[in-house]
């Protein structure tokens, strides 16, 4: 029998329904392609991750509700590959999801992952299911190098795409401002033992012994330990100009915490793991002042060609985007244009299609007209510099406010 | 820095390191002499206890590295929290003993053991399900006051820590030599039989032990969040192995035995930073767990364990 509380409940879902119908638009004839998106929701960058999957899932809406492919609606599959016992993206979580993704044959592309530990595990099972991905922001080179192909790509197809520029490029165009622009002569090189970290701060090590900084040391920190004093000490007891710290935020937070008791005036960079909200809220003021850090794109966020995408984001998620957020975008606009593509031609819309399509894709986004290389890297390599510097009338987690941009690095 | 200057340094580093970790070893000392039990839920009761001390410390309105107190407010403050703190963390695991350990008291094997490792993941995954997995700030009420001595740095920080933890060990040790319970709880640990039949409440002496414990290790989160200014739902599992290994260092139920293990694992770990390199640190500690398990199991003070009839 229906009582009064059921008849509330049923006017309440079918009004849901009627609303979901006004966004999404799909028409019951429409064919379902779908998205896939490895992000590392859970763990230190979590906040990272909640911004590309805003940003995905804005220009995937957008589509959807602008008709963008005619006879295709977009669907988003999120999966999250941080996992409680790292605390951060685990490896062996984005191998599942890989393949998780690889088994649902209505997945034609997939967003991801944002870091390069995760890729590294993903790429090869991508490979093999044919399936290409687009990180918005994982830049360890060796993922889409063609010396590693037997490794990442066994199955031959480039299937590893970026909006961003790698580490081959991150890392030693910062050892070229520090040699350049700071005028660094000895320097102490710390990693945080994953994929991304240990490959930029090689790359980076590397570029500065060209550039005859000194190289005084190179340790490893174990990313969940708690106590980074020791090295710390050890590095002021060495006396360099500066220290670079390749890694992401779990270890970055400790470090820049410590590294402000220990080693106050000495300069400190680090990659785009260390520009991100978490190492602002983690470690805080006044600690962070000062790092110098960079991203592996152009600096976006500011530029007029972005405002309305910032403006958007922010009235949609009340948080403001960062540039990653940007490439994320950009990434999805990518997809959105393959599969367009795709299906002007009459073709059926596989992942062998869509992949092709990305290897001509041209198509103009945010940080202007993406096209790739032919495995998969971004033909533009602008890596920005940025430092931390403390705006107190603006709220103190908000990247675009407290990391003010410098300039594009030095390219070699 | 000279060498010297180094040494002294990262002798500091250290003692606060082994402070914590002697802080911790003794929980896990407590309860196995007493239960020759290891309780792997002491690792994460150290980490709520950071939680409830932050709590503590932001219902005194204190957020951020901004505010700084000095004089009567920062030791009513600190102290506030950290009795709070030391009686919640002790409230867990008494709670922890009477709901998941007491049923399996007589049941033969490892079942205990691997309960201890379950409310281990239970607690770690309610804190990260309700707090986030993000690193938290944690507030730093203390005057930045630094004292030089030549090269090296001694924080106003590190000497409290080390004024708490002194404190707290040497108020245990005597509690447990000296008083009637401390008594009980030492008989109890020699002959759990014999003592039951000299009329001490065994119960009451286990519920003892894991309370005492249990607050120590909430003590330790809260000198483990200062001292870092920050926390996160991960931070029991490397301090707590590790207070683990001190433990059975000094001679796992051995009261003093925890406090010294506690203080040369801090020293080593400072020192293999120093003079090897920090990606060695788990080498050189777990080789020494080892090396202590295999040619002198009862550790460097020997063990206290309940005798086996």
């Amino acid at each position: 029998m229906l009582n009064r509380r059921r008849v509330a409940q049923l006017i309440a879902s079918v009004s849901a329904v009627t609303a979901m119908g006004g966004t999404h638009g799909a028409k019951a004839q429409d064919k379902i392609v779908k998205i896939g998106a490895d992000l590392s929701l859970t763990g230190a960058d979590a906040q990272g991750a909640a911004r590309v999957k805003n940003a995905i899932t804005m220009a995937i809406d957008a589509a959807n509700g602008a008709h963008a492919v005619p006879g295709y609606t977009f669907e988003l599959m999120v999966l999250d590959d941080g996992t409680p016992t790292t605390g951060q993206y685990d490896p062996a979580q984005a191998a599942t999801n890989a393949r998780k993704m690889v088994s649902d044959s209505l997945v034609v592309a997939a967003i991801g992952p944002q870091m390069s530990g995760a890729g590294k595990a993903m790429a090869p099972i991508l490979s093999q299911g044919g399936l290409a991905t687009i990180t918005p922001s994982s830049t360890n080179p060796d993922i889409s190098n063609p010396k590693f192909a037997a490794q990442y790509r066994p199955a031959g197809k480039p299937i590893y795409f970026r909006t961003v520029t790698t580490d081959a490029y991150q890392g030693p165009n910062m050892a070229n401002f520090f040699a350049e622009v700071l005028k660094v002569k000895k320097v102490y090189v710390l990693d945080d033992s994953g994929a991304f970290g240990v490959g930029v701060a090689d790359s980076f090590e590397a570029q500065a012994r060209k550039k005859e900084i000194e190289v005084l040391g190179r340790d490893r920190l174990d990313p969940k330990a708690a106590d980074y004093t020791a090295i710390l000490t050890k590095i002021k007891s060495l006396a360099p100009d500066a220290f670079y710290y390749g890694g992401v935020s779990q270890a970055g937070v400790k470090l820049a915490k410590q590294a402000y008791d220990i080693v106050p005036t000495m300069i400190k960079g680090g990659p785009d793991g260390m520009t991100s909200a978490d190492l602002l809220t983690g470690a805080g003021f006044p600690a962070v002042e000062g790092w110098y850090t960079t991203i592996a794109a152009p600096h976006l966020v500011e530029d007029t060609k972005a405002q309305e995408f910032v403006k958007t984001f922010k009235s949609l998620f009340g948080t403001a985007p960062d540039d990653y957020s940007i490439t994320a975008y950009d990434a999805a606009l990518v997809v959105i244009d393959a599969v367009k593509r795709v299906a002007a031609t009459g073709k059926p819309v596989t992942r062998e299609a869509v992949t092709d399509a990305f290897l001509t894709a041209k198509v103009s986004t945010i940080q202007g007209v993406i096209s790739f290389d032919a495995n998969g890297d971004l033909a533009d390599r602008t890596v920005s510099v940025f430092h931390i510097q403390k705006d107190p009338s603006k709220p103190l987690d908000d990247v675009s406010a407290q990391y003010k941009y410098l300039q594009v690095a030095p390219q070699s | 820095m000279t060498l010297t200057d180094l040494l002294v340094q990262q002798t500091i580093n250290g003692l606060s390191l082994g402070a914590m970790y002697a802080l911790l070893a003794l929980g896990f000392t407590l309860v196995y002499g007493i239960l020759e039990l290891i309780n792997f839920s002491h690792f994460n009761v150290f980490m709520v206890g950071s939680f409830v001390a932050l709590w503590m410390l932001q219902q005194f309105g204190l957020s951020g590295q901004e505010i700084v107190l000095a004089g009567l407010p920062l030791v009513g403050v600190l102290l506030a929290a950290l009795i709070v703190t030391m009686l919640v963390s002790g409230g867990i695991g008494v709670a922890i003993e009477r709901l998941c350990l007491r049923p399996l008291r007589n049941v033969k094997g490892p079942a205990a053991m691997i309960t201890t490792i379950g409310v281990s993941y239970i607690l770690f995954n309610i804190v990260l399900l309700t707090v986030g997995a993000d690193s938290k700030n944690y507030p730093n009420p203390l005057p930045p006051i630094r004292y030089h001595l030549g090269g090296a740095v001694l924080d106003l920080r590190v000497i409290l820590i080390w004024i708490v933890a002194t404190v707290l060990m040497v108020g245990l040790y005597f509690f447990v030599q000296r008083s009637r319970i401390g008594k009980a709880m030492r008989a109890t640990a020699q002959d759990a039989e014999a003592a039951r039949m000299m009329g001490v409440e065994v119960d009451k002496v286990i519920i003892m032990a894991f309370f005492l414990g249990s607050a120590l290790a909430g003590a330790g989160g809260m000198i483990f969040g200062l001292y870092y200014n920050f926390t996160s739902f991960l931070i029991g599992f490397s301090a707590g192995l590790r207070a683990f290994t001190a433990a059975v260092l000094g001679g796992i139920g051995n009261v003093p035995g925890a406090m010294v293990g506690g203080i040369l694992i801090g020293l080593i770990e400072a020192m293999s930073a120093q003079f090897l390199a920090t990606a060695w640190t788990d080498v050189i500690i777990f080789s020494i767990l080892v090396l202590v398990l295999v040619f002198k199991p009862s550790g460097l003070f020997g063990r206290i364990a309940p005798t086996k009839s």
